[in-house]
């Protein structure tokens, strides 16, 4: 297809080849860059002791497919920042209904691909391919549905019933509370926090929650609402927490970590805590740190962060997580500049996911919060997490691009 | 339309658009609400974190880093060889080897078994625990496989102890047993809870050989001996190792690594010659047989010029590779008297009402106790003993010195002399008559030396006491040195009666080791030396690091003195109470001693001090046996069961003599016969066959032979011995003449009791000949035939040479 000339173009089609936010883009190949470079240091004694094929002591094993993976999703994130992300707004319901089925799948023996006895992963083609947490669509996807049905909310018309009826009634009470509207959305998210949370993937469902959270919380949707939500699930934790051992053992685990068994549940909260004890203020220096000999549990996953801090120091670390503030902070100005609220809910969304994955991986890694098992974006070892992180950012450029220029008055 | 109908009705679901739309807020409110999501996710929700990485990483550095670096890093040491012992002669007396340790973590055992079935999924506990008693059980029975000589019971018990980290299941391994055991680590991976260490073991080739001297090693190094004196030098530096390490242990070599190398320790070259320690021991072993030594016995050697001892050995002896092993018979016995004595004593002051048993197992393990101690015990360094008349050698050369006594004084002995208020006997009840200097020193004549004694007076005793080293201690490199406290009264406690006892040598005691070395200065020339065992040092590329020169402590007499104070102990050995120490062709001398130990009955060490050759002495001996068991206890009995009289000049003399000569001949000095010995010494027999009577005669002749004929004839048919037989010069060889022929073989007569004529004769008579040995003169009716080599009444072959030894009863026994 021959490339139009520009005076051919819509509009549209000119707004779309606006240029990209140059700023995001550079924080997010920063990071990936860095994250790269931290992945390989922290993973080749890891990937060196690991006999087991695919890994076969093959010390560059992770960061050569982390890095491809890398490839594909600069790739990913420059195709998608190309698409006009209109045409995003058609898609979510598509992609959502992908989603949920996949999700279902997951729940299918033979079909699934079950890792340590656990049903979030899927093979690419089910049967063969790379595995990839549908989870991971079904967090965007939401994002996108939400964005895509609640950016009409403005020009969507409150319903009326009939005042006759006790039913016509209660509809219109329930209506004007706003608890109609939520209908839909509650749902939909009720259906994918199940099916992720049944997989035994609880915090993958509190990312989902998290990311559909922002995109309602920004939407308009009255306050009490949260306020009432977010009571109703403290009050499920305070109830479980009443009935349950285990959620017992995670608080007690949380608040006082350095009691528990040094070499079981303490195991890795001690070695997180070693390890960025050992980085200080300027750390040991890039490829020398000890904890990630065997010490720290899967360093090149979750716990990456722990070897950064050792490895960079204190220093390092306020850097790395300075750029991830200022990538946080930039994906909101491209939500306020947004040129639709379409475009400005969808940013919302995949950027406080990401601010959420980041503070809930480096809490964890800290002990502010309890261990959720969330990995950190553009560091931890996960090919097709990467791709996809990375295909989301290239959904806030294809948005950055259509930010209108600021006149010059 | 229908729509419309239902919603008339109200029984629309779907409701009717209404004028207002959903979302009523304006666009200020989404702005703010951006705006705040942007304030949490972009600045708030870092503040935590920062604050949380500074607290871990800034205000906790320290004390995590130490935590972490406890698990990270690997710290320790490599042990140094331990340097070997050899002999003068470069033999190898001690050495060290590495053996391994086979080490079990039952915890770590318990932790190799996975948690999680193949599926990763945790398993029940019930299911988890039988997995790991399984395992449990499965490694007590791969170790009974693996070694089958382990207790069963023990291993059990230490495979279930999982609060353990660390359990010799066995140690000592050698290294062909570490093979195997190599091999079965790595075939099943077990390195993480069952695997082997090296350690070293300690090796003394000669086992018993020098054993107190030597000493041995334990857990903490060198315990007894000169293994602990020169432990520091022995045991080298301990290298260490500084690195850190991966979970797996592996140790990681990287910038922090430090490696700092073991330095052995230093290789000891001994003074000690294990073949005169040999003869030394055996020479021990042989008296304690044969005159029923009852507390053991103990014997030096030591060049009597440099100090340095050639020998040092105390009975009972232990085996240092396996110290705490009790193997001497008589101390066997002794354990197990002092056990049931020890017993007895426990159950009458049973205060805590134990039981029988429980009682005798204390007794048991306190006998067990007292009796390694005394065989780990140098007995010629760390007990002091009443010297008895060697000591008298000292006041001897001491009066000597000053000019109070000289060669041609003459002393009276009426048998006994009253000093203040007791009367004190000599050792030969009847008196020695007048004799003179040298006679009283042969004699060993207690009234004559009490004269010397008085003559020095006490001032003088108490100086040349001191400056012969007797009031320190002499500084060996051995450990151990008795102490000296009370072992002589004070000058101003000394009477007129304790001198007098003091001059003959009692009442007062001294270190076998402290008596050698005065002895020496008497001999060599009057210095007093330092004695040492270690000659050199040396590091393990062959540099000499030390390397003892002898110390001479102080000249105590000229060396005038000293040599006619040798010239005097010479004649103890070829005419006084020493002569059964005599062996012809070497000059010794010497002095006997027969001391009571601490006016015990029946208690008595006979010794014995020689040195050789008299003329530039090569070697000093002092030989001891204590408590030779008399006949008849408590009745002031002289005699042993087998009817040796008890004193130095019959058992210690005795012993020392071969035992000098021994090792002069190992030492390689010549003989040297006198006229009269020369006479005797062995001779080849001529072939006389076949020759006149009278040519037969002067060819006999010339080899100092004898002849007798048998026969009728001129021609010499046969004679006894064949030619070239070796037979001793003097004797009478038997030559036939005509047609009489010598008979095939005899009885040999029954010599013993007999004097040197009267054996000669018999044997003579018989068709045999007589090679005499043990005494220097044979003449005199003291002298008879102890031992003969062929029994009497046993058949030989005629001229058979018959070696008989000869015995003289010394009457030196000690008599207060």
């Amino acid at each position: 297809m021959a490339r139009k000339a520009k005076r051919d173009l819509t509009m549209e089609e000119q707004l779309a080849r606006g240029p990209l936010d140059l700023p995001f883009l550079m924080l997010v190949l920063i990071l990936l860059g860095i994250g790269l470079v931290m992945l390989f240091s922290a993973s080749y004694y890891t990937a060196f002791r690991d006999s087991k094929p695919p890994v076969s002591n093959n010390p560059y094993f992770y960061i050569t497919r982390q890095a491809l993976y890398a490839a594909a999703g600069v790739a990913a994130m420059y195709v998608v920042s190309r698409i006009n992300y209109q045409h995003f707004r058609w898609m979510a319901p598509l992609m959502l209904g992908v989603a949920i089925v996949l999700l279902i799948i997951c729940y299918i023996p033979g079909l699934n691909a079950p890792i340590n006895g656990q049903r979030r992963w899927l093979k690419l083609l089910l049967v063969a391919g790379p595995t990839y947490q549908p989870s991971e669509i079904a967090k965007v996807a939401v994002v996108l549905f939400f964005a895509a049905r609640l950016c009409k909310r403005d020009t969507e018309h409150k319903k009326r019933f009939t005042k006759r009826t006790a039913t016509g009634r209660t509809l219109n009470w329930l209506e004007k509370i706003g608890f109609l509207e939520l209908v839909p959305y509650g749902l939909v998210l009720v259906t994918v926090l199940g099916l992720v949370a049944f997989e035994r993937h609880v915090s993958g469902a509190l990312l989902v929650a998290v990311g559909a959270a922002a995109v309602l919380l920004v939407s308009g949707i009255s306050l009490w609402w949260f306020i009432g939500l977010g009571g109703a699930g403290a009050a499920l934790v305070a109830l479980m927490y009443a009935t349950t051992g285990y959620v017992q053992r995670k608080f007690a685990l949380w608040l006082d970590p350095w009691s528990a068994d040094p070499q079981n549940e303490g195991f890795q909260f001690r070695q997180g805590m070693y390890s960025i004890a050992s980085g200080g203020l300027l750390g040991r220096g890039l490829g020398e740190s000890n904890q990630k000999y065997g010490f720290v549990p899967e360093p090149e996953n979750d716990m990456i962060f722990s070897i950064v801090v050792e490895e960079l120091g204190l220093v390092g670390a306020f850097l790395v997580l300075l750029l991830f503030a200022l990538l946080i902070l930039r994906g909101y100005w491209i939500a306020l500049h947004a040129r639709d609220k379409f475009g400005m809910l969808t940013t919302v969304g995949i950027i406080t996911l990401l601010a959420a994955q980041v503070f809930f991986n480096v809490g964890v890694v800290t002990g502010l919060i309890p261990n959720t098992g969330i990995s950190l974006p553009f560091f931890s070892y996960g090919g097709t997490a990467l791709m996809i992180q990375l295909a989301e950012m290239g959904m806030i450029l294809s948005i950055s691009r259509q930010i209108p220029a600021p006149r010059k008055d | 339309m229908r729509t419309r109908r239902k919603y008339e009705q109200g029984l629309s679901w779907a409701g009717a658009p209404t004028g207002a739309t959903r979302g009523t807020h304006s666009k200020r409110a989404i702005f703010r609400r951006t705006i705040f999501l942007m304030g949490v996710c972009g600045v708030l929700m870092f503040v935590p974190l920062a604050w949380k990485l500074w607290d871990i990483a800034i205000v906790h550095h320290d004390e995590y880093q130490k935590m972490a670096a406890q698990q990270q890093t690997k710290d320790y040491t490599i042990s140094a060889r331990r340097g070997n012992i050899y002999d003068r002669n470069g033999n190898m007396m001690a050495m060290s080897a590495t053996v391994y340790k086979l080490i079990l973590s039952p915890l770590d055992l318990v932790k190799s078994v996975p948690n999680k079935d193949e599926n990763g999924k945790t398993l029940d506990e019930e299911v988890y625990n039988a997995r790991v008693a399984a395992r449990q059980d499965q490694m007590v029975e791969e170790l009974m496989a693996l070694v089958p000589t382990l207790d069963r019971e023990r291993v059990v018990k230490q495979v279930h102890n999982t609060k353990s980290a660390y359990w010799e299941i066995r140690t000592n391994i050698e290294e062909e047993e570490a093979e195997t055991l190599r091999a079965y680590i790595a075939e099943n991976k077990t390195s993480s809870y069952l695997y082997l260490i090296n350690s070293t073991k300690r090796y003394y080739p000669y086992a018993g050989l020098a054993s107190q001297a030597l000493g041995f090693v334990n857990d903490n190094g060198g315990a007894y001996g000169i293994e602990a004196v020169y432990n520091e030098l022995l045991e080298g530096t301990a290298g260490r190792v500084y690195t850190t390490r991966t979970a797996g242990g592996t140790e990681r070599f990287n910038t922090y690594a430090s490696y700092v190398d073991a330095v052995d320790g230093y290789d000891l070259t001994l003074t000690i010659d294990t073949t005169i320690q040999s003869y030394l021991e055996k020479t021990l072993e042989e008296g304690i047989v044969d005159f029923d030594v009852q507390d053991g016995a103990f014997a030096i050697a030591m060049n009597p010029k440099t100090g340095a001892i050639l020998g040092i050995a105390s009975s009972p002896e232990f085996d240092p590779n396996d110290y705490s092993k009790v193997t001497d018979e008589l101390l066997l016995s002794q354990m197990e008297a002092d056990k049931n004595e020890i017993y007895e004593k426990l159950k009458a002051a049973n205060t805590e009402n134990l039981s029988d048993s429980e009682l005798m197992s204390r007794a048991e393990a306190q006998a067990y106790s007292n009796a390694v101690n005394t065989q780990w015990r140098s007995r010629a360094i760390d007990s002091r003993y009443e010297p008895g008349s060697t000591f008298k050698a000292m006041v001897l050369a001491a009066a000597l010195e000053e000019g109070l006594v000289s060669e041609n004084d003459t002393f009276y002995c009426s048998g006994h002399v009253q000093v203040a208020d007791r009367t004190i006997h000599c050792s030969r009840r009847p008196g020695h008559g007048h004799q003179t200097l040298a006679e009283a020193v042969g004699n060993s004549c207690n009234p004559a030396f009490m004269e010397i004694g008085r003559r020095l007076g006490k001032d003088r005793f108490y100086q040349y006491y001191e400056a012969f080293g007797l009031m320190d201690n002499t500084g060996i490199d051995l450990p151990g040195e008795a102490s000296l406290k009370n072992a002589i009264w004070t000058k101003d406690k000394m009477g007129e009666v304790e001198l007098a006892t003091a001059s003959f040598g009692q009442r007062f005691e001294v270190t076998p080791l402290q008596l050698i070395c005065a002895f020496s200065a008497v001999i060599n020339g009057g210095n007093l030396v330092k004695p040492y065992v270690v000659q050199t040092v040396t590091a393990q590329d062959g540099t000499v690091i030390q390397n003892t020169q002898t110390e001479v402590v102080r000249q105590v007499i000229s060396a005038e003195t000293s040599q006619r104070a040798a010239d005097i102990l010479e004649r103890v050995v070829s005419q006084g109470t020493g002569k059964n120490a005599y062996v012809a062709g070497y000059r010794i001398g010497g002095k006997t001693g027969s001391s009571e130990v601490k006016q015990e009955e029946d208690h008595t060490i006979v010794s014995f001090m020689g040195y050789a050759p008299a003329d530039d002495p090569q070697v000093i001996v002092l030989i001891a046996y204590d408590r030779p068991l008399p006949k008849v206890l408590g009745a002031n009995c002289n005699e042993t069961a087998n009817g040796v009289y008890i004193s130095g000049g019959n058992m210690a003399a005795k012993k020392a003599g071969p035992l000098i000569a021994q090792i002069l001949d190992y030492m390689g000095i010549e003989k040297v016969y006198s006229a009269d010995e020369s006479a005797a010494v062995d001779v080849s027999m001529p072939k006389v066959t076949g020759m006149s009577l009278s040519d037969a005669e002067s060819a006999l002749k010339k080899k100092n032979l004898k002849f007798r004929t048998i026969g009728q004839g001129d021609a010499v048919a046969r004679q006894v011995p064949s030619a070239s037989t070796s037979i001793p010069g003097g004797s009478t060889v038997i030559l036939y003449l005509g047609d009489a022929a010598p008979e095939e073989s005899a009885a040999v007569p029954d010599v013993t009791g007999m004097t040197y004529e009267g054996a000669k004769n018999a044997l003579e008579k018989a068709g045999f000949f007589m090679r005499a040995s043990g005494v220097s003169t044979y003449y005199g009716n003291t002298t008879t035939a102890e031992r003969q080599s062929v029994a009497g009444g046993d058949v030989a072959a005629i001229g058979t040479v018959v070696d008989v030894r000869f015995f003289n009863v010394v009457e030196d026994g000690y008599v207060g």
